[in-house]
């Protein structure tokens, strides 16, 4: 097929050795690339129980078809590996243009097997594989270490690093690229750490090929004028997903102080008027064309964002009422190399746990310079960052505070409160890594679209099958959540017009569907279930008090039947086990 | 005579206009051989932007030793009188020509039609 390299890099850093194979055409017919194409290749290639952090699990950065053409907002890359955080299979999402440099380069995909016996980083320059020392920057930030690096081998390559997070095998640290990039969640940090591998640098000066060049161009121009550049998504040009904050807050599922409640009135002050008073710049990814980046400048606070997440926890969620706050705690957190979504949950669950005299953490609500101060911490692994480090999950079984500990499978609630949006909880529960809100975005229909009764279990299972399946085969294509008209036709039109290989509408589903099944049987296969997908008790025991969803709690018997209605649709038994049969179809 | 030009405030760095350039021109989605470079980066704490397009000089023609470039509405390189000798590359102000193959490539705006204008997202590149 065209669009593909057919070439897969594999890259053994326990002998600093580099071959390259041909990619399994046989896994990109099944589940064309990206997400799809990496949990595919994990589930064939890791051996089931092994420790994340050890030398046996692979990094796995995954392209697909469409990566390096025009087609809009393809720039994504697959990051992908078994999380440290949770156990489960782990794939991030990360923009910037890593993804464009692995193709053009000459690569479907590159497999990171094995170990560094010292720290260093890894620099592929198309055929050309280097192994280099990293005494040099090796516990020094991520920002700091991309500097360096580019400063050092030029600025054509691009740079993926870890911050002293990875380094120091913490399970909330993130991958950075273009600096402001993130493959946030789960810990995938941790495990480019535990390889020793500091950064990996990359420059592709090679190309994709496709059918017909011309009408191909032509056509995908078109689609990008007539459908990418509409206002339904060029609203992030103008806002970024600042503009959630306010669709957040009148739907009553913008949270406060650790999800003890919703809605915020003093919203006012950090939403995405106040802050883009402060923009320096506008920046998209590779083959964007929506351009979501919002570079910031608040005193000597930068990051391009803040995205929605961000704000939501360094702000209200923590107590905090501060742009520049907001600002600093994403490039701290950046820097240092944690996920803002699962630092931040943590740290604010430690505030509530102060708060009500559980255990004294020395941390409350409203506390914007301790904070940041205990992001490094955490990051550097010194004082109380050590405990605060293990995430929610462990240090409620330790401490106690599980009832208001917002995580599951040991992956932190993004920003969305499921009391004012019941499917979220589902959304959360089912989703393969753990809490993510990129695998079936419930407030879209429940809560702005409006197109359901957020405060009932009735159709719910259906709805986050439906939603789930999308961004399955959506990501598997390596297109940005951001453009969020796209249908099945348009993902089967460009999909064809590149491979040259005729792809249906119809069949766009069955791949996510597909996609979903590989993830939840790899997640089975290392003893997940039922009793794994979960909510937290303080959803069923507290009413919401304040905002449009006041009153709200979601009652354990209407969880358990959302679940069993996910189930069903998903063809799996009670206890939420694929049965052998469909496994035997992935 | 109309030319391309191009506003940083407003570019993104997708590079979709490199992509669809070599698309036309060298029949693959390689933006290493584009016949323009328009990229935005971060640089400690700075957004940053580098530029070269064809501004329609002039430069290359008046120095082409043999006369293979010239100049209409838009340029033509002579393939058959091109001796590849790299003048041109070395005098252009916006270092964007490439010696390849044994001849100059250079921007053409796609004979008065640019590709890169019609992919440009955010209106940043225009040909007025």
């Amino acid at each position: 097929m065209y669009g593909y390299q057919n070439k897969v890099l594999r890259i053994n850093l326990t002998d600093e050795s580099a071959t390259v194979e041909p990619l399994r055409m046989d896994f990109a017919e099944k589940y064309v690339g990206s997400k799809g194409l990496a949990i595919r290749y994990l589930y064939e290639e890791l051996v089931p129980g092994i420790d994340p952090l050890s030398a046996d699990n692979k990094l796995l950065f995954t392209t697909g078809p469409l990566t390096g053409t025009p087609v809009p907002c393809s720039g994504k890359l697959s990051i992908a590996a078994k999380s440290p955080a949770t156990g489960t299979i782990n794939d991030c999402s990360i923009g910037g243009h890593a993804a464009l440099k692995i193709k053009y380069a000459g690569y479907d995909m590159i497999i990171f097997e094995g170990k560094l016996q010292k720290p260093g980083y890894v620099v592929i320059t198309d055929e050309q594989v280097e192994f280099i020392d990293g005494a040099e920057v090796w516990g020094i930030g991520s920002h700091d270490a991309e500097t360096f690096l580019s400063d050092k081998h030029g600025r054509e390559y691009v740079v993926l690093s870890i911050g002293p997070a990875g380094e120091n095998l913490v399970p909330l640290s993130c991958i950075n690229s273009d600096y402001y990039r993130q493959a946030g969640r789960g810990g995938i940090g941790a495990v480019m750490g535990s390889k020793n591998m500091k950064a990996v640098l990359i420059k592709g000066t090679g190309g994709v090929k496709v059918p017909d060049i011309v009408n191909t161009t032509n056509r995908i121009l078109d689609i990008l004028h007539e459908d990418t550049l509409q206002e339904d998504n060029t609203f992030v040009f103008d806002l970024g997903t600042t503009a959630f904050l306010e669709a957040c807050n009148d739907g009553g599922i913008l949270p406060v102080n650790n999800f003890s409640d919703t809605t915020d009135e003093e919203w006012t002050q950090y939403n995405g008027d106040v802050l883009m008073e402060y923009r320096d710049g506008k920046r998209g990814c590779g083959s964007c064309g929506l351009g979501c980046g919002n570079f910031l400048k608040i005193n000597d606070a930068v990051c391009e964002g803040p995205e929605y997440e961000s704000i939501s926890v360094a702000g209200p969620n923590a107590g905090i009422r501060d742009p520049y706050h907001i600002v600093k705690f994403n490039e701290v957190c950046d820097n240092m190399g944690v996920d803002t979504i699962s630092t931040g949950d943590t740290i604010i669950w430690a505030m509530e746990m102060t708060e009500k005299g559980i255990y004294d953490f020395g941390i409350r609500f409203g506390d914007a310079e301790k904070m940041l101060e205990y992001v490094e911490l955490i990051a550097r692994q010194e004082g109380i960052g050590i405990e605060l480090s293990k995430g929610t999950k462990r240090l409620s079984e330790k401490y106690g505070g599980t009832d208001f500990a917002m995580q599951v499978k040991g992956l932190e609630y993004p920003q969305y409160e499921p009391r004012g949006s019941w499917g979220m909880s589902l959304a959360y529960a089912v989703s393969d890594r753990g809490a993510c809100h990129m695998r079936a975005y419930a407030p879209n229909e429940e809560v702005f679209a409006a197109s359901i009764d957020p405060y009932t279990a009735a159709g719910k299972g259906q709805m986050v099958y439906d939603l789930g399946v999308f961004n399955a085969i959506k990501f598997s294509l390596c297109i940005c959540d951001f453009w969020g008209t796209i249908s099945y036709e348009i993902m089967a039109e460009v999909l064809t017009l590149v491979t040259g290989r005729t792809w249906t509408e119809d069949e766009m589903p069955v791949i996510g569907e597909r996609v979903l099944n590989i993830a939840r049987a790899f997640n089975q296969r290392e003893g997940f279930n039922r009793k794994d997908d979960t909510m937290p008790k303080r959803l069923a025991k507290d009413a919401l008090k304040n905002g449009p969803a006041a009153g709200q709690k979601i009652p354990e018997e209407a969880f358990e039947d959302m679940l069993n209605q996910y189930y069903e649709v998903m063809g799996w038994d009670k206890n939420g086990m694929m049965p052998e049969s469909l496994i035997a179809t992935l | 005579m109309k030319r391309l030009k191009w506003g940083k405030e407003k570019c993104i760095g997708c590079q979709l206009c490199a992509q669809v350039c070599s698309a036309m021109k060298e029949g693959e989605y390689i933006p290493s051989r584009a016949r323009l470079d328009i990229e935005s980066y971060y640089d400690r704490g700075a957004l940053k932007y580098e530029a070269s397009y064809c501004i329609l000089c002039g430069i290359c023609a008046k120095n082409c030793p043999v006369e293979a470039i010239t100049i209409d509405e838009y340029i033509t390189v002579d393939d058959d009188k091109c001796i590849a000798c790299g003048i041109c590359a070395e005098k252009c102000p916006k270092h964007i020509i490439k010696i390849r193959d044994e001849a100059a490539k250079i921007c053409d705006t796609c004979k008065g039609d640019p590709t890169c204008v019609k992919a440009c997202p955010q209106n940043a590149l225009t040909f007025a």
